[in-house]
């Protein structure tokens, strides 16, 4: 099928609020190239449970292509249609299930050598949209927090070397009551935008754990630990497909794809539906962080920045289990943690936080701390803040908390 | 942003090992000309899993790789600027390299490589028996790496292709294998996706005869090694050994840990790496076999991703199509190589196999790249 042959029916397995868009944009759809549309209905056709900041992103992105006159609408997407792609892409069914033909598209695009012209026409277009709709400044400026080294008793190796030449290294923080601390701290800036109504949710504040999470009230919550379960269910899904001997990866990321929340154990009511199937996106798109607790911290931070463009993170690392073969990971055989490889793994991961979230709004006014838990040792970015220095001056988190003030 | 990188590779080799100056390359004469050694031989040593220079050349990784930087840099000609422009996928990449043409298959797939393999030209044309080709690689699709189904060439004039991994899955059916089984990771790329280690098709025999291996001195030897590479390793040196083939290709592939996403993992795996390929080198230099006529090959398939590239996750993976996820290096070793010196130019991933052809004497006829003047 080709664009100009949708008709509204097309949408009638789309949830509700995802069908009214897509009602809504059919004229516009029509007009699109058709490498263009099975990546917009990617993100509508989830749009119910999607974050509100990735919504306003969509709904940008037909108010960009619809200001368009005739001459700058084809003159914006030519390039788009100069792709050359395979026709029996037109065959598949990309209306219900777009990711599928974003698999193949991709494998087309790499063996046809176009992916490097794919990758820069995208890139072309998402600017001309973030420069036409910029995303809001944030109504605080962003705070960054990140907990590394949990279970580590003694370290005698540099930390924070990425992340030094940007900000103060802390050298004698009293850990005594930091965490608590940082989790009020982070709990108050999400009480002071708590929303009147439910439908108000702006998923602004989040608090992101490798292991059980502590109490934090008002802030949305991930973590490893409570995710046990889930993850159990789809590695034991996983270890069914692969012992059917019919499914490379491909097949099984598709499989993966079609997952409810409900089918490894998340909650399907309506009031969670947006947390859940971030959750449930986290473990069937997410590179190894079904069997990696450090990874999974990494990559739900970066999800989070990216999709829900957060004003309050934080973001604590546990202990991961020790490398096993794949195959025993897949199953679920327990392991011994590795805590010292933990420490290494979160030090980097503490970096990429960091380098997402300055590539949101706001970037230049974002506070950033990472803490060596229990440990005296810290690093403080913020405006205002030296670069390249360090400070051995005795101070709680509190007075941490005061200097990203 | 891909010379940039190749400038930054040069500067990090000029502070720590002194490698001299590109303008001791410009305009050089070949050094051997057409006096090839007699009974030329080659070792390709691949890493299927790149490494970038944060982790390795740059000063903060040179930590990583003391062997390379002190022990074997010094001894080759250093590639800064390798450019990968195919699919970035490791078995479809190193196809390509083996066959010096931009391979188009499913990286996931087990098949051969459309073109005609560096085994089938060497074999063809010089006229050479099946175990004078050998190639040492991870079990995930790779079994069909020795040879292409092209009319004229085929299996018939491939490598033999032994997968260390398939190997001790076989040995050990029946047995238990708690001791081994850190020795059969597989596929790193898609993490969720471990393809069965099923050994039961595999001729066990056969292989333990050429290795001249018991199963027990197989078993004893696999339950004090660390990883896959090591029994790549372990089983390319017997192969060096016993069979002292012509043509040998190891593909390593515990760097490529990092798709799972730990960082000190994949820091692990070039540390390995590194330290692997000292001792293929050595061995090399230990054997009468190889001594003095083995040119050695050293070069990941592609990079990984940049920090900076926004579609990508840093050093988890090579999917964006950037610049440095494109871009590697290459060192070669042996005989008649100019020793320290390090080339600037960019050159192609095809660019290998017409050089080992001019190396060896055989013609590769479909083949895409250009010859490496400075080795040959």
């Amino acid at each position: 099928m080709l664009p100009a042959e949708l008709t509204s029916a097309a949408f009638r397995s789309y949830p509700p609020q995802a069908r009214r868009l897509a009602e809504s944009q059919l004229p516009l759809l029509h007009r699109l190239p058709l490498v263009l549309v099975p990546i917009v209905l990617r993100e509508l056709i989830a749009y119910d449970w999607k974050f509100p900041a990735e919504r306003r992103r969509l709904e940008n992105q037909f108010g960009y292509l619809a200001a368009l006159s005739n001459a700058e609408f084809v003159e914006r997407l030519a390039s788009f249609r100069s792709l050359s792609l395979n026709p029996q892409l037109e065959a598949l069914d990309w209306v219900n299930h777009p990711g599928e033909f974003m698999e193949q598209l991709t494998a087309w695009l790499w063996s046809a050598h176009q992916m490097e012209f794919f990758r820069a026409t995208a890139g072309a277009y998402e600017q001309a949209i973030s420069a036409a709709f910029p995303d809001p400044t944030p109504a605080m400026p962003r705070l960054g927090i990140v907990v590394i080294g949990r279970g580590i008793e003694r370290w005698g190796q540099p930390l924070f070397r990425k992340l030094k030449p940007f900000g103060v290294r802390l050298t004698a923080v009293r850990a005594e009551g930091g965490l608590e601390v940082l989790l009020a701290e982070a709990a108050r800036r999400a009480a002071s935008q708590a929303p009147v109504h439910a439908d108000q949710i702006s998923f602004k504040h989040w608090y992101i754990d490798g292991g059980v999470p502590l109490p934090a009230p008002n802030l949305h919550q991930v973590s490893y630990a409570q995710l046990s379960e889930s993850r159990a269910l789809l590695l034991e899904r996983t270890q069914r497909a692969i012992a059917s001997g019919s499914m490379g990866p491909e097949n099984l990321r598709s499989l993966l794809a079609r997952l409810n929340p409900s089918e490894i154990g998340l909650s399907d009511m309506p009031a969670d539906a947006v947390l859940s199937r971030f959750q449930l996106s986290l473990l069937t798109e997410g590179s190894g962080t079904q069997i990696f607790a450090t990874t999974f911290v990494q990559w739900a931070a970066r999800e989070c920045l990216r999709r829900a463009q957060p004003e309050t993170l934080l973001v604590r690392y546990a202990p991961r289990q020790q490398a096993q073969t794949m195959n025993a990971m897949l199953s679920g055989a327990k392991a011994e943690l590795d805590p010292v490889g933990s420490l290494i793994d979160a030090d980097l991961g503490a970096y990429y936080t960091w380098l997402n979230m300055s590539r949101l709004s706001g970037g230049e006014h974002q506070r950033f701390l990472v803490w060596f838990e229990g440990h005296p040792d810290a690093i403080a970015i913020g405006p205002g803040l030296p670069r390249s220095t360090s400070s051995d001056s005795p101070m709680n988190m509190q007075q941490v908390l005061k200097l990203l003030a | 942003m891909a010379q940039r990188q190749s400038w930054n590779r040069r500067q990090f080799l000029r502070n720590v090992v002194g490698t001299s100056a590109a303008g001791s390359l410009c305009g050089f004469s070949p050094l051997r000309a057409m006096q090839m050694p007699r009974r030329q031989k080659v070792v390709v040593v691949t890493f299927g899993g790149g490494a970038r220079d944060e982790e390795t050349f740059a000063p903060e990784g040179q930590e990583n790789i003391p062997v390379m930087l002190g022990e074997l840099i010094p001894q080759g000609t250093f590639f800064t600027q390798v450019v990968n422009h195919g699919i970035l996928g490791h078995y479809v990449a190193t196809a390509s390299l083996a066959t010096g043409a931009y391979e188009t298959l499913n990286n996931f797939a087990s098949t051969p490589p459309e073109n005609p393999t560096v085994f089938e030209y060497f074999r063809r044309d010089l006229k050479r028996p099946a175990q004078d080709a050998w190639v040492v690689a991870p079990s995930n699709g790779f079994n069909r790496i020795g040879s292409s189904d092209r009319r004229g060439y085929g299996p018939g004039l491939g490598a033999e292709v032994v997968l260390p991994k398939q190997l001790l899955a076989a040995a050990m059916a029946g047995r238990s294998g708690a001791d081994y089984e850190h020795l059969l990771r597989d596929n790193y790329e898609t993490p969720l996706f471990a393809p069965s280690t099923d050994g039961s098709a595999f001729d066990l025999h056969r292989t333990s005869e050429v290795l001249k291996l018991s199963l027990d001195d197989f078993f004893a030897h696999a339950k004090s090694l660390e990883s896959p590479d090591e029994l790549s390793v372990f089983i390319a040196k017997r192969l060096m050994n016993e069979v002292a083939p012509s043509l040998l290709w190891i593909t390593l592939h515990d760097i490529d840990i990092a798709h799972s996403g730990a960082y000190s993992l994949y820091l692990d795996g070039i540390r390995r790496s590194d330290r692997l390929c000292g001792e293929i080198w050595r061995a090399i230099q230990g054997s009468p076999e190889y001594k003095d006529r083995t040119t050695m090959f050293i070069l990941p398939d592609f990079g990984r991703d940049s920090d900076g590239n926004p579609a990508g996750n840093g050093f988890q993976h090579h999917r964006t199509g950037d610049a440095l996820s494109r871009t590697t290096w290459m060192m070669v070793l042996g005989p008649g190589v100019r020793q320290n010196a390090v080339v600037d130019r960019a050159i192609d991933s095809l660019d290998l196999l017409p050089t080992l052809g001019a190396l060896m004497g055989f013609s590769p006829t479909f083949a895409k790249g250009r010859r490496l003047g400075e080795v040959l």
